[in-house]
């Protein structure tokens, strides 16, 4: 063991060249070694920050395992690169963060472990229905689910006054008054932006009833003119026809930024995990925006949807997989989501949501506002029922594609859009194997 | 380094053009003046001038933005100092972020480009040696086959070269990146064109003639005589690599082997991908003015070098 | 500097007529077997990084990948497909069009540079001369990220000069990006093309200009007569190299949709960009290894054809 300590001093200090020296058309990534037989090193994969810091208690209850998280990318880089690290077959992690929408695309060539031998179903229970379907694929469960979008609206309280609106929009139509009483506000004022996010779109349709994805074993069937859809589709093509929708700004960039921080953004429709960003990107906006459920199509109707979250699924190639679940377990379901959910987290555990805590506490930058007692209500009232196909990854690239023309020059509708989104996806889906129509 | 040579000869010569400007009221003006030190022209000054201004600006604006903390950044003018200096706290905060990664990356960094620059120079001046001074079957055709693959694009080979790096089990390595960085076809043509120029085949004799092999003859006069291209080569060696990104970003998925580039733009995506990543602006800033000031250093600090060993590249080429 | 001084008296002799003399003296079995050995090392890592890459996607591209039912052969029906594929001539058209408009201005704007550098009527050359080179010091990643910054329309530089003016430029919409795009590569590879020129006006012997003067030439005329000439094989060089660098363009696309809004870059912007997204999002591998094959025969064509058309050019004069 004093070698393994050496060894292990040695290759922090000079990683690259010993590794180098050591490892001459060697093929595993890592620099550590083998372990012993209980010893697990587990590499997890994430771009949430939040899973770091259930580390070191889990650590404290499992000496025998060690954990490292690494962020490989966020988003679509992580997929790729497990993609190509399950094709060189070296260097799979343990673990590995996948958005709802990503989980098919691994489970069902079946890249990722069925958790069931693991015993997660009886996890069911504890999550809200619309999450665990998001990890169930083809009746199967391939991952526990770590973070959560349910759709809310984030108003900025004191821009909407200025425009003469002294309650958040309860339904769409609402909305679409009070849009254009910030529109007349001038200069960059809005209600919202958008320039083509078709996870804000699809969250509209899942909201209005609309389920254009059916999916069943290699099975996909597409249609976006069932009515739930069209409803939604017409709505939010209305808001942008009459301008009254930001289409210069787009969401995560430095520009949005500025728009959330000098209030000319009213309001965000958007996952609950807004919550914990939004204070670092528009600090001078404290104390100014508050939480409410996303307006609803019809007055008294308590209907959500999502816009992003996340789960964490084993892969097939991983290494110690028991050890894995152990971890995963932990920081999704266990003690790890205290100081997870501590450092900004939002997670689905029913545990979590109806806490005290998550039910009572003020958040100052919100005002003071119950945050945490929107977003369970909010979470609950998603509506189930939602797919996506298999290959949503390579599809939501092609819809920036198609939706780019139109945001840019006004050419076409939504409707055109998604037709011609729904072909590209067939012909892709059927190349693929599928049988998409 | 003829061009040293021949710069030095200039300023030699500058002495007289003193001379030269009261010739020119004397009334003998042309000869004198314009071959070796005509008038300066304030037009041409500024003209050029405005190109270095474009030149410069961006790199100015790193510099101004690196000095400013992310609530400054997100709110000042992009050319105007922040409010608060925060050039030093935001250097401490790249190399702590995320576990210190940042040093780990410029140590990868060092470590690609010392490797590859190094084997790729020397592989290069040893093939250009043969290609000039030495006979073997097929030098025809090896020669076309690597100045041809000069105009393969880098895509062509990348994508093939992962699927079959990912067979052989190195993708995700080191060698997966310096593998690749230790061909430089561009550097063995200028290695051949030197040493057929630079190194006389009789010096060689010579040495043979004293009884001394082959590589040793190359290693010590033809390899000592190759100084100044190799210099040359090493240095643009140098900057490729360092500045490689297409390569590691489809070779490399553990942060622990990214280099500089990658992670770079990784801690930019971190705030302008959806989700809970970190808002960390004045770092990307600084770490990108961090990781081109070595190859600045670099560059002016071994000017004369690569000039003169370019020029000649470009007066064969 | 002892060799150097030397390489100046050295007349330009043929590599070839070297060896042969060479191969005379010397007994040649042996010879052919050291020459070969000196040439395996690069010649077999070669192989590894260009040839078997080349052959491998050659196989591959006869392949379709499926996620459901695993790879299938289908023949020529990947490049059947490409040749019909609008995307595919869009993102060629686009970079096609981007060459034909950027590689003569940044060459021309390198060339009158280089002259003006090599006038000596510039106050400062030394200085402008480094500032120009600069960027190419500067990775591609950087670069991207700091114009995009730059750049940005609300806030950035465009949005002091927007508000200051009452205009409304924006530098990321569907019909201006690819010009920013141009700006960035005008920006990084100028100076780098400059210096070329440069040095080979160095190595413009001075006696020609103090002949010229003497037969009463003017500066226009020493230009058109002695300096353009002399520049034109390095000139053809680099146009190849631009060319074969914009057909590569990736980077710049890769990162900007990052960083500015509704900027009109697709996933097919440019034809590396779109094999990239083809191979890694889409695992359509076989689809990008016969798009990488076809646009390295475009390339190759290309340069080619530039390379003929140049050297009748040299001819005819």
């Amino acid at each position: 063991m004093r070698l393994h300590k050496e060894t292990r001093l040695l290759s922090a200090l000079l990683g690259p060249i010993l590794v180098l020296a050591a490892c001459v058309g060697c093929s595993g990534g890592s620099a550590d070694g083998g372990g012993g037989d209980q010893q697990a090193n587990l590499t997890v994969w994430s771009w949430d920050g939040t899973v770091a810091k259930a580390v070191p208690g889990f650590e404290a209850e499992n000496p025998n395992i060690k954990v490292k998280v690494v962020n490989a990318g966020s988003s679509t880089d992580e997929y790729t690169a497990l993609d190509n690290a399950i094709q060189a077959g070296s260097g799979v992690p343990d673990l590995a963060m996948f958005e709802y929408f990503a989980l098919p695309y691994f489970a069902i060539p079946g890249k990722l472990d069925d958790l069931g031998g693991f015993g997660a179903e009886s996890l069911q229970k504890d999550y809200v229905a619309a999450a665990w379907n998001d990890v169930t694929v083809n009746g199967k469960v391939y991952g526990l689910p770590s973070d959560y979008g349910p759709s809310a609206m984030f108003y900025n309280e004191a821009t909407l006054k200025k425009a003469g609106v002294n309650k958040p929009p309860a339904t769409w139509d609402e909305y679409y008054q009070d849009a254009k009483k910030v529109r007349a506000l001038g200069g960059n004022y809005y209600i919202a932006q958008d320039t083509g996010d078709p996870f804000f779109l699809l969250s509209l349709i899942w909201q209005a009833g609309g389920r254009p994805f059916k999916v069943s074993g290699n099975t996909v069937h597409i249609d976006f003119t069932d009515p739930g859809t069209t409803k939604a589709v017409e709505f939010w093509q209305k808001m942008l026809d009459e301008g009254l929708v930001n289409t210069k700004v787009t969401a995560w960039s430095d520009d949005w930024n500025r728009t959330l921080n000098d209030g000319t953004l009213a309001s965000q429709t958007m996952g609950g995990w807004l919550t914990s960003t939004l204070p670092e990107r528009a600090p001078h906006a404290a104390g100014r925006f508050k939480v409410a459920l996303m307006p609803q199509w019809a007055q008294g109707d308590e209907v959500g949807s999502e816009n992003g979250g996340s789960s964490f699924g084993i892969p097939a190639a991983a290494q110690h997989k028991a050890a894995a679940y152990k971890f995963l377990k932990y920081f999704t379901h266990d003690a790890g989501l205290t100081p997870r959910v501590a450092a900004g987290a939002f997670v689905p555990d029913t545990s979590v949501l109806e806490s005290k805590d998550a039910q009572s506490k003020a958040n100052t930058y919100f005002g003071g506002q119950k945050v945490g007692a929107v977003l369970a209500e909010a979470s609950k009232s998603v509506a189930t029922g939602w797919q996506y196909p298999p290959f949503f990854e390579w599809a939501r690239v092609t819809y920036g594609d198609l939706v780019s023309k139109f945001y840019t020059t006004g050419k076409g509708s939504l409707a055109q859009i998604l037709e011609e989104w729904k072909q590209r996806m067939t012909k892709y889906g059927n190349d693929q194997g599928f049988k998409v129509d | 380094m003829s061009l040293t040579a021949s710069r030095q000869g200039t300023s030699g010569k500058a002495g007289s053009a003193t001379s030269g400007a009261s010739a020119r009221r004397s009334g003998n003006p042309r000869r004198l003046y314009t071959v070796e030190n005509p008038r300066k022209s304030v037009a041409l000054t500024v003209m050029t001038g405005l190109f270095t201004l474009y030149c410069l600006l961006p790199l100015v604006w790193l510099v101004i933005n690196a000095t400013k903390s992310q609530p400054d950044f997100a709110s000042s003018f992009g050319l105007a100092p922040g409010h608060r200096f925060a050039l030093w706290d935001n250097i401490v905060e790249v190399f702590r972020y995320q576990d210190g990664i940042f040093s780990r990356w410029l140590l990868n960094t060092v470590v690609y480009v010392v490797v590859g620059a190094t084997v790729s120079t020397f592989l290069a001046a040893l093939g250009g040696y043969a290609l000039a001074k030495l006979d073997f079957t097929g030098k025809r055709v090896f020669f076309f086959v690597v100045l041809g693959s000069i105009a393969v694009p880098g895509i062509a080979l990348a994508i093939p070269q992962f699927l079959l790096f990912t067979r052989l089990g190195i993708t995700n390595t080191p060698w997966a990146v310096l593998i690749p960085s230790f061909i430089n076809p561009f550097g063995l043509y200028l290695m051949w064109v030197f040493a057929a120029e630079a190194v006389p085949t009789d010096l060689l004799d010579a040495a043979k003639v004293d009884g001394a092999g082959e590589f040793r003859t190359f290693l010590q006069i033809g390899l000592p005589m190759l100084a100044p291209a190799s210099v040359t080569v090493l240095l643009f060696s140098f900057v490729s690599i360092w500045n490689n990104y297409f390569l590691p970003l489809i070779m490399l998925k553990d942060p622990n082997w990214y280099p500089l580039t990658i992670g770079l733009n990784q801690w930019n995506k971190l705030g302008s991908t959806a989700g809970n990543g970190a808002l960390i602006q004045n770092l990307v800033i600084t770490a990108s003015l961090l990781t081109i000031i070595p190859l600045i250093i670099a560059f002016l600090s071994l000017q004369r070098y690569w000039q003169s060993g370019l020029s000649l590249g470009a007066v064969k080429g | 500097m002892g060799q150097a001084g030397r390489l100046d008296d050295v007349t330009p002799v043929v590599a070839s007529s070297d060896t042969r003399q060479y191969r005379a003296r010397a007994g040649k079995r042996s010879k052919k077997q050291i020459g070969l050995a000196f040439i395996a090392p690069f010649g077999l890592l070669f192989a590894l990084v260009y040839i078997v890459p080349i052959i491998y996607a050659a196989y591959l591209s006869l392949f379709r990948q499926q996620l459901v039912g695993g790879n299938r052969f289908i023949g020529l029906a990947n490049y059947r497909e490409l040749f019909r594929d609008p995307q595919f001539w869009d993102s060629v058209g686009r970079v096609f069009w981007f060459t034909l408009v950027q590689v003569p201005i940044m060459l021309i704007l390198a060339m009158a540079l280089a002259l003006a550098l090599d006038s000596r009527r510039l106050h400062g050359t030394r200085f402008m001369r480094v500032s120009i080179f600069l960027p190419y010091a500067v990775p591609a990643v950087v670069s991207t990220l700091m114009w995009g910054f730059m750049l940005g329309v609300k806030y950035g530089l465009f949005g002091s000069v927007n508000n200051a003016l009452g205009t409304d430029l924006n530098p990321f919409t569907p019909s201006t990006t690819l010009i920013s795009i141009g700006v960035m590569v005008t920006w990084a590879f100028t100076g780098f093309n400059m210096l070329i020129f440069y040095a080979v006006l160095k190595a413009v012997p001075r006696e020609l200009y103090e002949a010229a003067a003497l037969d009463g030439a003017n500066e226009f005329q020493v230009v058109r007569r002695i300096k353009l000439p002399a520049l034109r094989r390095s000139l053809i060089i680099a146009i190849i190299f631009s060319i074969i660098g914009t057909f590569q363009i990736f980077n710049e696309p890769l990162i900007l949709p990052s960083m500015v809004a509704s900027s009109g870059i697709t996933t097919h912007y440019t034809p590396n960009l779109y094999a990239y997204k083809l191979a890694f999002t889409g695992s359509q591998q076989g689809y990008a290894a016969a798009l990488a094959l076809v646009m390295a025969a475009i390339t190759i064509a290309v340069a080619y054809a530039v390379q003929i058309r140049g050297l009748r050019n040299v001819f005819d004069s």
